[in-house]
């Protein structure tokens, strides 16, 4: 089992990030996601919004690969569940792949929440669970799997800021003056 | 962004942005009643169940969730 965590701050408050990170998809840094969708949505009694979302990914994995997994399907599902508190200013996000399970688990959490010396700023602090399964070389693959978590990490991130700027320049185009 | 069923995508994107504007507009600001979406929501989540049943993706208490979202709408 391999445990991997982060924290980084967004230069934007914390409206700005949520609203990307609950459009954070399709962006130019995570082209392996191909498809979206929610599952079911709700508001919970104290007024927080539950998404439950099935995240496609398509790793376009090469050949040797699929045969050492023993698989022709490349597309792999993830499902994730969120949780926004617009009043506390939390949001909470776990994720877990529902396939390829027999072989390997990766759980990953993230909290979004204001900078608490900063309002205008955003930290994320993100942490992973990965297990491979029934392995000898599992701790080296566990390894390997955080660093690639990490790089990914680093494109999510870059995604949000992605999706920031786009957002603004949607904005800034609605509002400019005939 | 595509929808795990080919045919829901279009109702799919119609939601999400129904969606995004009630989110940023009225749910951020703290006024989470009234999602207009409910309808959209409705027709893009059983074209869904059907893509995730006829794709056997794994997802455990589908029905469930279905139910649970109708009982926060009611209360």
């Amino acid at each position: 089992m391999k445990i991997w965590s982060s924290e980084h701050v967004f230069g934007h408050p914390w409206d700005t990030v949520i609203k990307a990170a609950m459009r954070k998809y399709p962006n130019p840094m995570n082209p392996c996601v191909v498809g979206v969708d929610v599952l079911d949505r709700s508001l919970d009694n104290r007024g927080r919004l539950h998404s439950h979302r099935l995240l496609s990914t398509e790793w376009g994995l090469p050949a040797l690969v699929k045969a050492v997994l023993g698989t022709n399907r490349t597309l792999t599902y993830i499902k994730e569940h969120s949780v926004v508190d617009p009043v506390g200013k939390k949001m909470e996000l776990c994720s877990t792949n529902i396939t390829l399970t027999n072989l390997v688990s990766v759980n990953e959490r993230l909290v979004y929440t204001p900078h608490p010396d900063n309002p205008e700023m955003t930290v994320l602090t993100h942490e992973a669970v990965i297990t491979v399964k029934g392995f000898s070389l599992g701790s080296y693959l566990e390894s390997l799997m955080a660093n690639t978590i990490s790089s990914n990490a680093r494109k999510g991130r870059d995604a949000l800021e992605w999706v920031i700027s786009r957002l603004n320049t949607e904005f800034e185009e609605l509002v400019a003056p005939p | 962004m595509n929808s795990v069923g080919e045919a829901c995508t279009d109702m799919k994107r119609e939601y999400d942005q129904c969606f995004n504007r009630w989110f940023a507009e009225k749910f951020l600001k703290g006024d989470g009643s009234g999602d207009p979406c409910t309808d959209l929501f409705k027709r893009y989540q059983q074209c869904v169940q059907k893509a995730i049943k006829e794709k056997e993706i794994p997802i455990e208490g589908l029905e469930f969730m279905g139910h649970s979202k109708d009982k926060s709408e009611s209360s």
